[in-house]
């Protein structure tokens, strides 16, 4: 037996030493510091509701059109489109601008021409008849001409250099002008007397130096210009193909799907599940009520469908009617009081088990 | 209760840290466990021993007595050591044998049930001394496991209130506490299953040198039985 316990004690105090040296603490295990995630509640609002847009684009991450910084041409334009006008057309692509360089050879000549005929656009028609026309004019004329005299000789000097430069111009100029307008009342005219050409011009230049005087009006001019592009599309600036959308933005108007969803859960709160409900679907309860902008019942509820009949079904009317007026002053979103003012909710115990 | 596990949540966990921190009811069941595991082993190495001995012993005997050496030699030279196993028995029925003939047996077949008595009593005090201690094996086997979780049940509940007392839930708090409670059970696991194991064994052990001892002392009867009748035939 000796022999068995000194064994036994020697192996047991083997085993103890071994194990507390080896087994000493385990290592602490590793936790790896994980980042907490953001996140974010997003109504489903903006998702649900539908943006003004194309029915047939395609779909587009980025909605348009955007509202331009620009101030709008038309103050109520309802259309799409970079035109000044709202049109129903459909906004099509630009036709491309003509190749520039084509438009590069001719200019040079031309271009002299319309720094002296900008502002007396029509004079290159009348210059071969309007030479006796100053006469009418002189009344008015004679005033400038003295200013021009004592005014520092260099103008008038450039403006005499100038105007041979003009003239010079100006007799190429004359061959494109008659091909245009002036023409075609010329044709008429050599049926009639010289009379009506001499009232024309008569006429004219009646008009003409009024024009001349009262200094040229770029906006009468530009009223009277067809602003609409041949392109079609609305007045309302966008640059950006209309993306997938309706033909009205519906935003804001309707109860979002967690709005709904609120209020469905503050109604919930104050309802107390009729006890005892057997058959569900016979106490099923619709009650509706009005609200007053700040949430507030207004009146009292009324109930539309349900609580006929035996008495439990009408404890399950009450129990709705009280839940209602209860939880009264209901926190909705004010900007769509008018989705709100009528609610109608529907109490269904069946769903609760 | 001391507050031992709480009292630095970062403690040690190492088994020393463990041990030192635990309670007294599970210090103390830990000594226990710790003492009958030696105890245990002091068995299981004694036994070993005693059996490989005996087997030993046993084949020797065997081999001595089916030699054809005469039975009264054989005794002459046993009767002086001490011996065991058959050795013991075969002493047992030749002092029996010798006392009643040197007396003058009357009657053989009480000569003969004498002699059977005599080789019964030499077995059984054999066999007790085989199979002595095998019982504690047993008991450890069974109950050190109980014991092992009664120190862990003690040592939670005083981890528990000592938490409730802290008012905190924190992991680090709780863990030590628990941690040191479970070494109970380990303890008391780590006894009972050699226990078990070395019980199993040694008890078969011991039965197959029982039947061994059995069979010699039954051939060794029908031996002297034979002896007798051929005496009282020379007799008579």
């Amino acid at each position: 037996m000796k022999a068995g316990l000194t064994t036994s004690v020697v192996m047991h105090a083997a085993l103890l030493g071994f194990g507390l040296l080896t087994l000493s603490a385990p290592s602490a295990l590793e936790v790896a510091d994980v980042e907490s995630l953001p996140v974010d509640i997003i109504p489903i609002e903006d998702l649900t509701q539908i943006q003004q847009g194309d029915k047939t684009a395609a779909v587009n991450e980025k909605p348009a059109p955007k509202p331009t910084q620009r101030p709008d041409i038309v103050a109520d334009a309802q259309k799409i489109g970079e035109n000044s006008v709202d049109t129903e057309a459909k906004p099509t692509p630009e036709p491309k601008p003509r190749p520039v360089e084509a438009a590069d050879a001719p200019p040079p000549s031309p271009e002299p021409t319309p720094k002296a005929a900008e502002l007396p656009k029509p004079e290159p028609v009348k210059q071969p008849e309007p030479k006796p026309e100053p006469v009418p004019a002189t009344e008015v004329k004679p005033q400038p001409e003295p200013k021009q005299e004592v005014k520092p000789d260099p103008v008038a000097e450039t403006i005499a250099a100038e105007t041979p430069e003009a003239e010079s111009v100006q007799l190429p100029t004359t061959a494109p002008s008659p091909a245009a307008r002036p023409q075609p009342p010329q044709a008429q005219t050599a049926k009639a007397p010289d009379r009506k050409e001499a009232e024309k011009p008569a006429k004219e230049a009646s008009a003409k130096p009024k024009s001349d005087e009262k200094s040229f009006n770029a906006d009468e001019v530009a009223a009277l210009l067809n602003k609409e592009k041949p392109s079609g599309g609305g007045a309302k600036r966008s640059a950006e193909q209309a993306s997938l959308g309706g033909d009205k933005s519906t935003g804001g108007s309707k109860l979002s799907q967690s709005e709904m969803d609120a209020l469905r859960g503050q109604v919930q709160r104050c309802w107390n599940i009729p006890a005892g409900a057997l058959d569900g679907e016979a106490l099923k309860v619709s009650v509706k009520f009005k609200l007053d902008p700040s949430g507030a019942l207004e009146g009292s509820p009324e109930i539309i469908a349900g609580g006929g009949g035996d008495g439990a079904a009408r404890a399950a009317a009450e129990a709705a009617r009280r839940a209602v007026s209860r939880c009264a002053p209901y926190n909705l979103p004010a900007e769509k009081y008018d989705a709100w003012a009528d609610v109608i909710v529907n109490f269904d115990p069946s769903e609760m088990f | 209760m001391e507050n031992i596990a709480l009292a630095e949540p970062s403690a040690q966990l190492s088994i020393w840290a463990l041990f030192w921190q635990a309670g007294w009811v599970v210090k103390l069941v830990m000594l226990g466990l710790l003492a009958a595991s030696i105890w245990t082993w002091a068995i299981v190495v004694d036994k070993l021993i005693a059996y490989a001995r005996m087997r030993s012993s046993l084949n020797r005997f065997e081999q001595v007595f089916w030699s054809g050496q005469s039975l009264e030699e054989l005794y002459r030279t046993l009767s002086d050591r001490k011996t065991t196993g058959m050795g013991a028995i075969f002493v047992a029925a030749m002092r029996e044998w010798k006392k009643s003939f040197e007396k003058g047996a009357k009657s053989p077949i009480a000569l003969q049930s004498r002699i059977d008595k005599a080789m019964d009593l030499a077995l059984t005090r054999e066999m007790e001394r085989l199979e002595g201690r095998l019982g504690f094996l047993a008991t450890i086997g069974s109950a050190a496991p109980f014991i092992g979780l009664f120190g862990t049940v003690v040592g939670i509940m005083t981890s528990f209130q000592a938490i409730a007392g802290s008012k905190s839930t924190n992991l680090a708090v709780v863990a030590p506490g628990i941690a040191e409670a479970l070494l109970a059970t380990a303890i008391g696991l780590l006894a009972a299953i050699p226990a078990v194991i070395a019980y199993n064994k040694l008890s078969s052990d011991a039965s197959k040198i029982a039947v061994r001892m059995e069979g010699f002392s039954d051939e060794f009867s029908a031996i002297l039985s034979r002896q007798i009748d051929e005496k009282v035939a020379q007799k008579g």
